[in-house]
């Protein structure tokens, strides 16, 4: 596909709203998200005002996930609890759920079990914002359901040669498009006003050296990515794994003992939220 | 080979629709434009399976109860399957090794 140059892709991921296929709700929410002078109190109150969002966002907040002491039945306190960055993150996650299932069967187990990995590992590294990293390990893969979204003959055709290759998508997402799926969701977590950690990281995940401002929190997720592919949770698009980038192993620095340690509290989160968090 | 996808209790695999049989069972919902048309856990009889071959979806999946063999043998002919190529390049034949000792201890 010569045609599709890099301004072209980029303008696509930028005026996703008019995208047919963008169910309404994530256009409601995302319209949400990049308002920028919507405080706390004010997205409590859009979630608060919307039943079927409540549910979810409760249930994930409650699903044990985040561990705080009692159930959690007020968004108001769910708001003040998590802060804008994590609520911005979940509101996305929860919304983007079906719409992930949808265009790829298994992407949202895949997401989801990466997520848990990456707060679980974030935690055991003492890192400041585990939800950040929850968070970003959530939305990793957004790239992939944009790609799919807006060229889904060109993605099946990178499915179908990762599978010939026995390759991973991100090595060959690069044949059919100029950027692969990580710059991709960095765009539109540009567009959405992420934080620019949770920018980084979606950004990275695949070439984590690169990140600037979090590059800790970028290797979490990369490594959370690779972990939860050998245990085989879910479905990111083809059969293989990437290689993990050696520094950025090593500056994680975690013992063998946190890892094994990682996978049994990363299972128990699974399969909690088997009832409560499918799409 | 479809990819096989471990789940905490059941095995699930992703098949093309013209490969569908009835008495299948539906391991995700089939979901088309943000609706869904069938839940997960139906059991596909030969109408159903016309009407999502109708439907131009490539793929679903499906309960994969026993293929192969218990879902440990599963879990660990999968990670060979990815890492077939790549166990030589450093910490990944160390990372190989704690996620199979991880399947072989959690899947006991």
């Amino acid at each position: 596909m010569n045609e599709l140059n890099i301004e072209r892709l980029r303008k696509t991921v930028e005026n996703i709203h008019s995208l047919p296929t963008i169910p309404e709700t994530v256009k409601r929410i995302s319209g949400i998200i990049e308002n920028p002078n919507m405080s706390l109190n004010d997205i409590g109150k859009f979630i608060a005002n919307d039943p079927a969002l409540t549910t979810k966002i409760l249930k994930m907040v409650n699903s044990a996930v985040y561990g705080f002491p009692g159930r959690i039945s007020l968004v108001s306190h769910a708001t003040v609890l998590l802060g804008l960055n994590v609520i911005k993150g979940l509101l996305i996650g929860v919304s983007v759920a079906e719409y992930m299932e949808t265009a790829m069967t298994g992407l949202w187990s895949h997401s989801l079990a990466c997520a848990f990995m990456a707060r679980i590992l974030a935690q055991k590294k003492n890192i400041e914002e585990p939800e950040e990293v929850y968070a970003a390990g959530l939305l990793h893969d957004i790239g992939k359901v944009i790609l799919i979204q807006s060229y889904r003959s060109e993605y099946e055709a990178v499915m179908n040669r990762a599978k010939e290759q026995g390759t991973t998508v991100s090595e060959e997402e690069t044949r059919y498009f100029p950027v692969h799926h990580g710059t991709v969701g960095g765009w539109l977590a540009e567009q959405w006003h992420f934080p620019m950690k949770l920018v980084e990281i979606i950004k990275n995940h695949h070439e984590p050296l690169r990140s600037r401002i979090a590059p800790t929190e970028t290797a979490l997720v990369h490594l959370s990515d690779i972990l939860v592919r050998a245990r085989g949770i879910g479905f990111p698009g083809d059969d293989s794994i990437p290689v993990v980038e050696p520094r950025a192993f090593e500056l994680l620095n975690i013992a063998e003992s946190d890892i094994r340690d990682a996978f049994e509290e990363m299972e128990a989160a699974v399969a909690r939220s088997e009832d409560g968090l499918s799409p | 080979m479809c990819p096989v996808y471990g789940g905490t209790a059941v095995l699930m695999k992703r098949i093309s629709v013209e490969e569908l049989q009835s008495g299948m069972r539906l391991a995700k919902p089939v979901i088309k434009d943000s609706m869904t048309l069938l839940g997960e856990g139906t059991e596909l009889t030969d109408r159903l399976i016309a009407r999502i071959q109708a439907m131009n979806i490539a793929d679903v999946v499906i309960d994969a109860p026993g293929e192969g063999g218990s879902v440990k043998e599963t879990l660990l002919s999968n990670l060979d399957r990815v890492f077939r190529d790549r166990e030589n390049e450093p910490y990944m034949g160390l990372i190989k090794r704690l996620v199979r000792e991880h399947i072989e201890q959690y899947h006991e």
